[in-house]
């Protein structure tokens, strides 16, 4: 599994960092607004509609960008906004 | 056993049964994860509009936990406990209320209000206090370990003067924004005064409240501990769940590139690092903040 992930990681390897960096800088944002109700949860849905972005943009470069992969990074982006929003505004 | 064994593969791993996708991450369990997710969310805002007291967005925060925790850690330093005291629970509530009609967040008001008048004004005379603030946590230990994490706010919960505290845990709108605040106030009554009293001993998980007479009026372990339930228990199933969701992708990551399968598909990678960190951001969000 590791060799795949190599491979993966180096095929893509400027989409996986900017991923990587975009998480890191989502988790400094949470930590520098720790108790902003209204901001971590800014923080929260600009970090989610990066995924989806992110998501549409690499499938665009590799060329595999369909409707049903679309579908997924919303469904799984939007199921986490939902389930984060009652922990963060309760 | 094998049956559960078949549902388990079918759920988790790419197989002939789910079209060589694990189950769990099909699109149609997708769609139902939202919606369950829709229907939480507007069935708790629903709850909280028509029925405050189950919920109310005061979260997992009771005076009792307060009390005990704070006990705990000074019983780590050999302090003697700190008596619960309701002069002082008066003042924390009176700081508390302040600070939402005069829309500041500080240890001292825009019109010059100390935490000290709020004390005196409730009748304590004292001979030390302080003050600890904090807000928009959703557990009572989140509240005392950024307490003890901070060398001021260390320094009050186990100075050796203090002899009662009082706590006070308010909702309102403060900048515009639904918060949770809470006040703890430390004193220790002057030399000789009795309007220390009345006091309660910290064996708290049953603290009654008691009026001047002594007579027991109110049960401090109060509605919280009824709402304390829902969040912690929610914060488990997000956690649980995200944890499902990762294996399944793991899972299917994994068989699909050994067995060569070829699917129009997300990339399970990013899919994971984007659930593992939210898993990671859950622990910040529950976290408040503290002056």
């Amino acid at each position: 599994m590791l060799k795949e992930i190599k491979k993966e990681f180096k095929k893509n390897l400027f989409d996986y960092l900017l991923f990587l960096t975009a998480c890191i800088v989502f988790i400094i944002a949470l930590t520098i607004f720790q108790g902003e109700r209204t901001i971590e949860f800014a923080i929260v849905a600009a970090f989610i509609a990066f995924y989806i972005s992110w998501g549409i943009y690499h499938h665009i470069i590799d060329n595999t960008l369909r409707l049903k992969v679309v579908l997924e990074y919303v469904l799984i982006g939007f199921t986490t906004l939902f389930l984060l929003k009652i922990l963060i505004i309760p | 056993m094998k049956k559960l064994l078949s549902i388990l593969k079918h759920l988790f791993t790419p197989h002939k049964s789910n079209r060589h996708r694990s189950k769990l991450i099909h699109h149609d369990m997708l769609t139902s994860y939202l919606l369950f997710a829709i229907i939480l969310t507007f069935g708790v805002y629903h709850v909280q509009q028509t029925n405050g007291s189950i919920l109310g967005f005061a979260t997992d925060i009771s005076n009792a936990k307060l009390l005990d925790l704070t006990n705990k850690e000074r019983a780590k330093s050999n302090l003697p406990e700190l008596k619960y005291n309701l002069k002082l629970e008066e003042a924390a509530m009176k700081k508390a209320q302040n600070m939402f009609a005069q829309n500041y967040w500080s240890h001292y008001g825009p019109n010059g209000e100390t935490p000290w008048q709020f004390v005196l004004q409730s009748g304590y005379q004292y001979e030390y206090a302080g003050e600890n603030l904090a807000k928009n946590f959703l557990f009572s230990d989140g509240v005392v370990a950024a307490w003890m994490n901070s060398p001021t706010h260390r320094e009050n919960i186990l100075r050796k003067e203090y002899t009662d505290v009082g706590f006070a845990v308010l909702n309102g709108v403060l900048n515009g924004e639904e918060t949770t605040l809470v006040v703890q106030m430390f004193a220790k009554p002057l030399y000789g005064s009795i309007s220390g009293s009345p006091t309660q001993s910290s064996n708290t998980n049953n603290i009654n409240k008691e009026n001047e007479s002594g007579e027991a009026v109110l049960n401090t372990k109060n509605a919280n501990e009824n709402k304390n339930n829902f969040y912690s228990v929610f914060v488990n199933i997000n956690v649980i769940f995200f944890i499902i969701l990762i294996c399944a992708l793991i899972l299917d990551f994994y068989l699909a590139s050994k067995l060569n399968l070829i699917h129009l598909k997300g990339k399970n990678i990013i899919h994971i690092i984007f659930l593992a960190t939210l898993s990671a951001a859950i622990y910040f969000i529950i976290k408040g903040t503290i002056v």
